[in-house]
């Protein structure tokens, strides 16, 4: 019987050590992935006990702070209460014992919780001296401009995205359906439980933050993308070529035309084909004037098919499609944003971004500063480019080319009094039965003879018909009031 | 003598300080759960060990000087961590538990010694095989009589409650089916082993000498699937299987046991849906991971947290662990020992498991040899399946972390375990120590 002992005795050593090699996957090789992942509340856990700094806006609104915990019986000595609601939910995110943590509660945690190395050391050196190691966040966002942004939109859903072109940092960041971080962060986890599985099946995905989670047919306002492509590479200019005044463009190896809106017949150089948002002109443009590689590269110097860096978790990629290169219909199509293009609205804004801001798109933000407990400065969010699509006279000609859309063309909605604005309509098909689409419009405004200081895009979903003009008569007064707010308060009254 | 003794006076000594710096530990951060008046609990936790190491002297002086300072290691452990346990909405905080832990403890002890002293010889346990056999297989299907059986919430029928008492008769039953298998195996093994019956060409023991085995496989699938108790059901075919391999060579046993295992398996996967969800949710607890994977998924999280060097003792975040005082209680000690203590509690059970099967070795009779090797593998397997359950090596299937998890059936019954393998171990070591006293005298 020995033998079988002993070789029992080896089978079992055997099963051991597997479990050996299982623990040391999940406690080493894992463990960043594991500590990483959007379910694990271990991080929360860990600081959902500790003082934990405020979120404000410019306007210096608390939208985030923790309190003293009115229930003195429970486990918790502090709640996450966010005094705003819903205004800012998709920007600060909740902080949930349950749930963890999303947004910029999830993004700046440790600053939040002042356990980054940098707030450990300072609070080593006055270690004698009582107070709560915090970081307080500031973010660009003013509450204003956003109840603005909120009652423009109402209850149609979409999204609200503005920047500074200048800086990166967002002014406007508003989406419907929002939701109201504190049902989440409540404390009693059967509430927040129930709140959270009311959200989640709640239509619209209110807890996504649609402005930079979610991505659209960006329809029209892509032109602005292929007409900068065919600039930047120099097959395209304001003048050449002249695109002929047809009704339709039908690509290479296809019978399926790509018609102009209601049937409209338009062509010409640069300027007029964007003017009046020509179907057939761009389709051709980037199909046979630019062709399929330019395009990719192109779209992609743009910040299609990577995510834009902005400080907040998981942004969705924006898309332009790859399988276009011996693909002329497709090819033809996206270059209209239609077929696979998609775009997220911030992805959008960051293209009006670009234009106004000389070709470069300065990397996305809400951070300002962090400050300490005593007001002093921890940290001051460092402005660097994103990405330089366009050179600056390149950019200069688009430009241009926007505002004559805004002045002459589609975006005349968009015009505000005594200020320069450029902008693009569009309308992503999405049926026939009823016509029914996404409308959109990018923008950017600013003082005449200045720098553009607002870079915008709106897009509002499910919008019943489908021509060209229906972005410029819904989305396009959303846009004009948001910006006409921001260079309000940018220009002292 | 004198010699294993102490040895196993200054392990028990280690086991015992690192549990009490530990506990010290675990109460002195400023974050610490662990309340001070607990104290004199943990003082008489581990007096009591040190109690059952006097008993040992006197009642098994030449048996195994590992086995126990190993049980109360984990046991001191496991006391720590429940004891850190914060409270929690409809569960008893740590506080009380790791009180009601130290009276199990207790009673484990008075268990473990009045084994010592009323089982003088294993042997003396052959005469009462039968009576074994039958009080093991009442007692696996006691939770099924209506009124009597309940589930506790669990899920899983597997508790008998008695006014105030709830008990797991399933954990006494695993140890009296060990012996009653060991007794009868002992007494038929030659001739199952030489038996042969032929189908076709292949040859097969004979089915006559092995219908009680048969009848104990029976018995298990009838577990598993009344009490949905996979991982008792498990163990128990595991032990028989194993047992019967043991005892007559012959591989065969092994084939026609996982063959048997595979078509149970096959069988109850493709009948019943816990199993299925339970399978489901090992393959991919992502799935649904804040409904019938969360449990796993959250001991991953924690498990991780931890990662080389852990959060430190008390220090855990995890509260929301389903279960996080019985089976899924490594998760939490792996969390604040981190991958260091995770390994320790590992090495702690192959250390268990190898001096039990050190002693099926060196045992010189049939019954004794097969008493220690069902005993080891009962403990050495069930912290396997638990272990392999909770960080997603295997399904995960509902049983207790041996000496560590809070339970008063688990615990008392592991000490009982405990003491019939000090026993045989005591019997063979005395077997041989006088002769060489002889040798050595002449």
């Amino acid at each position: 019987m020995n033998r079988s002992i002993r070789r029992l005795g080896i089978g079992l050593v055997v099963l051991y050590l597997a479990l050996f090699v299982k623990l040391n996957w999940i406690q080493v090789i894992d463990k960043d992935d594991l500590d990483a992942n959007p379910l694990n509340t271990a991080q929360v856990r860990r600081d959902f006990n500790r003082p934990r700094g405020s979120i404000s806006t410019a306007d210096g609104v608390l939208i985030a702070q923790s309190v003293p915990n009115p229930d003195e019986s429970s486990e918790f000595e502090r709640v996450r209460v966010y005094p705003e609601g819903d205004l800012f939910g998709q920007a600060t995110g909740f902080f949930s014992f349950r749930y963890g943590s999303s947004g910029l509660e999830k993004e700046y945690s440790d600053l939040l919780a002042g356990t980054t190395f940098e707030q450990q050391i300072r609070g080593f050196a006055d270690l004698l001296v009582a107070r709560e190691n915090v970081g307080n966040l500031s973010i660009s966002l003013r509450k204003d401009v956003q109840e603005l942004a909120r009652a423009q939109l109402g209850d149609r859903e979409g999204s609200v995205v503005a920047v500074d072109p200048r800086t990166g940092e967002l002014l406007a960041f508003w989406s419907y359906p929002s939701y109201d971080p504190n049902y989440i962060s409540n404390v009693d986890q059967a509430a927040a439980k129930e709140a959270w599985d009311i959200y989640n099946a709640a239509p619209g995905q209110p807890m996504r933050a649609h402005q930079y989670q979610d991505r659209y047919f960006p329809g029209s306002t892509f032109k602005v993308v292929t007409g900068s492509v065919g600039l930047q590479t120099g097959k395209v200019t304001d003048e050449e070529p002249v695109y002929p005044r047809v009704t339709s463009y039908t690509p290479p190896q296809t019978n399926l035309a790509i018609s102009n809106f209601g049937g409209q017949v338009c062509g010409g150089p640069l300027p007029d084909v964007l003017r009046v948002s020509c179907n057939s002109a761009f389709a051709e443009m980037g199909q046979a004037t630019i062709g399929a590689a330019d395009m990719i590269s192109g779209s992609e110097s743009w910040g299609f098919n990577k995510a834009a860096p902005i400080d907040l978790p998981d942004p969705a990629r924006s898309v332009f499609p790859t399988d276009v290169v011996n693909n002329p219909p497709k090819l033809a199509q996206s270059s209209i944003g239609q077929s696979d293009v998609q775009a997220t609205p911030l992805q959008m804004a960051l293209v009006a971004a670009g234009v106004a801001n000389g070709g470069t798109i300065m990397t996305p933000h809400l951070m300002t500063q962090v400050l300490d407990s005593q007001g002093e400065v921890v940290k001051t969010y460092e402005q660097k480019p994103w990405l330089t699509p366009l050179s600056p006279e390149h950019a200069a000609t688009m430009r241009a080319d926007m505002v004559n859309v805004a002045e002459r063309g589609t975006a005349t909605g968009l015009l505000i009094p005594g200020y320069e604005v450029g902008g693009k309509t569009g309308t992503a098909q999405l049926g026939t039965e009823p016509p029914q689409s996404h409308t959109w419009i990018i923008g950017f405004a600013g003082l005449p003879g200045q720098d553009p200081s607002v870079a915008i895009a709106v897009v509002v979903l499910n919008q019943s018909g489908a021509s060209e003009a229906t972005g410029g008569r819904i989305a396009a007064p959303i846009a004009r009031a948001v910006m006409e707010k921001i260079l309000q308060v940018q220009n002292g009254g | 003598m004198t010699q294993r003794r102490n040895t196993e006076l200054g392990l028990m000594l280690m086991a015992v300080i690192i549990t009490a710096g530990a506990y010290v530990l675990a109460s002195l951060g400023s974050d610490a759960r662990i309340p001070a008046n607990i104290i004199p609990f943990m003082a008489s936790v581990l007096g009591l060990l040190l109690g059952a190491h006097v008993a040992v002297r006197r009642l098994a002086p030449e048996s195994d000087p590992i086995l126990l300072p190993m049980a109360a290691l984990l046991n001191g452990l496991g006391y720590v961590v429940i004891a850190g346990l914060p409270e929690q909405t409809n569960m008893p905080s740590g506080e009380v538990l790791a009180r009601q832990q130290a009276v199990w403890t207790a009673i484990g002890v008075v268990g473990f010694v009045a084994t010592l002293w009323f089982v003088r010889r294993p042997r003396d346990l052959v005469r009462y095989r039968y009576t074994f056999g039958l009080l093991g297989i009442a007692l696996l299907l006691l939770p099924l009589v209506p009124g009597l059986g309940t589930d506790r919430g669990s899920g899983s029928q597997i508790w008998v409650s008695v006014g105030p008492v709830n008990f797991q008769p399933g954990e006494v039953a695993k140890v009296l089916l060990a012996i009653f298998f060991a007794a009868y195996l002992a007494e038929q093994r030659e001739l199952i082993a030489t038996s042969v019956w032929k189908v076709g060409p292949v040859r097969l023991p004979d089915p006559k000498y092995l219908g009680p085995v048969l009848l104990a496989w029976v018995v298990t699938l009838v577990v598993m699937v009344y009490q949905k108790d996979l991982g008792s059901s498990l163990l128990f075919f595991a032990l028989f299987v194993v047992m019967i391999w043991v005892a007559t060579g012959r591989t065969s046993f092994l084939v026609i046991g996982g063959g048997l295992f595979a078509a149970g398996a096959w069988f109850a996967y493709r009948t019943f849906g816990h199993v299925q969800d339970r399978v489901s949710i090992w393959l991919d607890p992502w799935k649904d991971p804040s409904g019938t994977g969360y449990q796993i998924v959250q001991g991953l999280f924690a498990m991780a947290f931890g990662g080389v060097t852990g959060t430190g003792l008390g220090l855990s975040s995890g509260v929301r662990i389903p279960a996080s005082e019985s089976d899924f209680i490594f998760a939490v000690l792996a969390e604040q020992l981190g991958l260091l203590g995770g390994a320790l509690v590992i090495m702690a059970y192959l250390l268990m498991v190898g001096s039990g099967l050190r002693i099926a070795a060196r045992a010189d009779h049939a019954f004794d040899k097969l008493l220690a090797t069902g005993l080891t593998l009962l403990l050495g397997v069930q912290a396997f399946l638990i272990i392999g359950g909770v960080t997603r090596l295997l399904p995960l299937t509902g049983v207790t972390l041996p000496f560590v998890s809070y339970g008063g059936s688990s615990l008392v019954v592991n000490y009982v375990l405990l003491a019939l393998l000090l026993r045989v171990s005591d019997q063979n070591e005395r077997g041989r120590a006088r002769p060489r006293v002889e040798a050595v005298a002449a």
